[in-house]
């Protein structure tokens, strides 16, 4: 068997230009996420019913559906559904952001309930409105408890975003796997590919590690 | 008139209200009146129609089992609890329902709890300024000044930067008293503040809070420390079963308690005052 690695090397401003494409991707979704777990889990935390069965409707759908499906459900049928038409990388966003939105409600929740109910008071007592004190004193702590799972989350949605490639999003992924069928360098380009994730993955993971021992709370 | 004569029918006045001085603060109207309060746990009857004044500059300390209603009472009167029957007053105005004017109220009054809940994600010096700069508005280095003069009065300007991780249980009190102090309260509620600290430390707990008391801060103390109640209290009440046992100045709760359950009370605590 001859291999023939010098196709990595004259395809490298694809393969880069996909890995930034999937750094940004990963980057935009966990921007958009964040927020919208912390929206959800607020909701669901909410005394209302109607608003806290809403979040909850929605954590559970998303959750529980294969992200790919989701990804082509975004791609095929919202556009014959609500008449909406994306691009496939607004598409691949929307797909991504709603299930990580979902993940981050669920950890988010269980962070806000983590930190115990004198907290919330001690800042009421102060004067502060319920909101004051859910921004400033409940979720700061929330947030530092729960890093790590946030961090295991950032992790996984890096290497998933490869599943957009089905609507023909140019990640990494997408990317390597066209030029493996211009090229047919199978074996050359998977381990590539397989190199190029762990390496821009592991850093992340460390990364995570050093801010959680730099900003952690100690309590 | 003649003096001798005026001091006998002080005497007699003092002898008829069945105290030895008039309580204090008792020529102006109270801080604080409890009419009928009633509050319900489900089934459980915490406070059972407790009526109650708070005179301006009075210590008032809450004693008795746990479970009795003391720290309910305390959470009823800056509505961490809501009522379910009877009303309190602050400054003669019945506590609001509205959770802005129920803000406002809050911010008359300051709370320690058994637990301190300090934020842990702030400094000392940061717990104390956060009330004056989230709450009324104040510029940051204003709020950082008043922080540390309080952190100061405390004896904590040392650990103005500190992490309540770093200071021992007492040290966190006294940070989460100025705390309290920081919001300049009319009114100090002192939720068990010494029940969960090592004994070597509950000292400067009560040392802070007996000073505090001297500078004529009306405050109302639930507490388990009997010698604190007897030396600083101007005025205890005794709890059992969500009501009022017994209530009167120290001299008699301690020396001669009218009460056969009050002295059961204090027997079992081995207190033979």
């Amino acid at each position: 068997m001859n291999f023939d690695w010098n196709v990595i090397w004259t395809h490298r401003q694809a393969l880069l230009e996909g890995a930034a494409m999937t750094i940004g991707l990963t980057v935009v979704t966990m921007l958009l996420a964040v927020p919208g777990g912390i929206l959800l889990a607020l909701m669901r935390l909410s005394s209302n019913k109607a608003i806290s069965s809403a979040s909850l409707a929605f954590v559970e759908f998303f959750r529980n559906l294969p992200l790919i499906l989701v990804i082509y459900w975004a791609f095929y049928v919202m556009p014959i559904a609500f008449d909406v038409q994306f691009s496939a990388l607004t598409t691949a966003l929307v797909a991504l952001v709603l299930n990580i939105s979902a993940y981050n409600a669920e950890t988010f929740r269980a962070g806000i309930n983590s930190i115990r109910k004198g907290q919330m008071e001690a800042a009421l007592a102060m004067g502060m409105s319920r909101r004051q004190a859910m921004f400033k004193v409940v979720i700061p702590q929330a947030a530092r408890r729960i890093l790590p799972v946030l961090a295991s989350t950032w992790i996984s949605l890096f290497k998933d975003t490869s599943l957009v490639s089905v609507i023909a999003v140019s990640e990494l992924a997408y990317t390597s796997m066209q030029i493996r069928a211009q090229t047919f360098r199978v074996l050359e380009m998977l381990t590539a590919m397989a190199a190029m994730y762990w390496l821009m993955g592991y850093p992340q993971a460390k990364l995570v590690d050093w801010i959680h021992k730099k900003y952690g709370v100690k309590e | 008139m003649n003096p001798m004569i005026e001091a006998g029918t002080a005497m007699n006045a003092a002898a008829n209200t069945g105290a030895q001085l008039p309580r204090k603060g008792a020529d102006q109207p109270p801080v604080l009146l409890y009419e009928n309060v009633r509050k319900l746990y489900g089934d459980f009857v915490a406070l059972n129609n407790v009526s109650l004044q708070v005179n301006k500059g009075e210590v008032m300390c809450l004693i008795g089992p746990s479970g009795s209603g003391k720290s309910t009472l305390l959470r009823c009167t800056n509505v961490l609890e809501t009522l379910n029957g009877g009303r309190v007053l602050l400054d003669g105005v019945p506590l609001p329902t509205r959770e802005t004017e129920i803000r406002k109220v809050r911010q008359r009054m300051g709370m320690v709890f058994q637990s301190f809940e300090l934020f842990p994600h702030k400094t000392a010096l940061d717990n104390v300024a956060m009330g004056p700069i989230t709450v009324l508005g104040m510029r940051v280095r204003e709020a950082r000044t008043r922080a540390l003069a309080l952190l100061d009065k405390v004896g904590l300007a040392s650990k103005a930067e500190s992490f309540p991780a770093y200071l021992s249980g007492g040290q966190q009190q006294r940070v989460a008293i100025a705390r309290a102090l920081a919001m300049e309260p009319e009114v100090m509620l002192f939720d068990e503040p010494t029940s969960a600290l090592d004994p070597e430390t509950v000292g400067e707990v009560l040392n802070v809070m007996k000073k505090l008391a001297q500078e004529g801060m009306t405050m109302i103390v639930v507490t388990h420390e009997m010698s604190f109640a007897q030396r600083v209290a101007n005025w205890v009440v005794v709890f059992e079963n969500g009501a009022i046992m017994e209530e009167g100045p120290p001299a008699q709760i301690f020396d001669h308690p009218t009460v056969a359950r009050t002295r059961d009370f204090l027997g079992h605590l081995g207190w033979n005052g």
